[in-house]
């Protein structure tokens, strides 16, 4: 996938990082990382419950994730339709499983992965329209 | 499940899709909208958002997670239905197939 192609009329450096798609890809991994950073957090903080857990640094950073990757979202329904943004975020459910097998060491069972096919292959079917009209412009 | 669960399970998925329907509302560049109206429709956003995410917190008292998690996957299909109702987006055969997917696979992302 040719991934993110820059919109012909914004040519300067900040024009290309507000590009809709950029931010939406931002947005899926920025949450899917914050998810990663609070679970690091919250098993940093051992007993004590969720309000020991804000003494944790990891806990944090997810929740600064979380709020810059809301502010990508923003951006990126400026002009990307509500329902394939929606849709495409969906990999942010890839992600998640994938980086806690690859940084927490969690087990997928076979069902999840066939979940994590299932998903990708749906944000392929919606993403590849999108690349094709992005490299006519 | 009772009756009342699955309303409330339903209603919490109907405001976190309604959310995102005054999110686009507010966002939206196709639309012209003094910034006023715009900031009302993110705050209105943000306390449907917050009213659906506390009834999912009642919910998540009461049943598994592992029970209540695969509805996420049904959000989807309900926002691509408000979606080309309210903001009059376009579904196409591809789209939906995708949707499909994408629910059935967090489903079961969810589930197993």
């Amino acid at each position: 996938m040719s991934g993110v192609s820059q919109p012909v009329v914004q040519r300067s450096v900040f024009g290309r990082l507000l590009n809709p798609y950029l931010q939406l890809g931002i947005c899926i991994v920025v949450s899917a990382a914050a998810q990663i950073f609070l679970k690091l957090g919250a098993d940093s903080a051992e007993v004590g419950g969720p309000v020991a857990s804000l003494r944790s640094g990891w806990v944090w950073l997810g929740m600064i994730a979380l709020v810059g990757s809301l502010v990508s979202w923003l951006i990126a329904l400026r002009t990307i339709p509500l329902i394939i943004a929606f849709n495409l975020v969906g990999a942010t459910q890839v992600l998640v499983p994938l980086g806690s097998w690859v940084f927490l060491g969690e087990a997928i069972g076979p069902l999840r992965w066939v979940g994590i096919l299932l998903v990708t292959l749906g944000v392929v079917i919606i993403a590849r329209p999108l690349a094709r009209m992005e490299d006519r412009l | 499940m009772t009756w009342l669960a699955f309303c409330l399970i339903m209603l919490s998925l109907l405001l976190a899709v309604a959310g995102q329907i005054f999110f686009k509302l507010a966002m939206s560049d196709h639309l012209v909208a003094a910034f006023r109206v715009r900031v009302f429709r993110f705050v209105c956003g943000i306390v449907v958002m917050t009213i659906g995410f506390f009834i999912w917190l009642g919910l998540l008292s009461r049943f598994n997670l592992s029970f209540l998690y695969p509805f996420e996957g049904i959000d989807r299909i309900l926002l691509a239905f408000f979606a080309s109702w309210f903001l009059h987006e376009k579904m196409t055969l591809d789209l939906w197939l995708g949707v499909i997917l994408i629910s059935v696979g967090v489903a079961l992302v969810a589930t197993s």
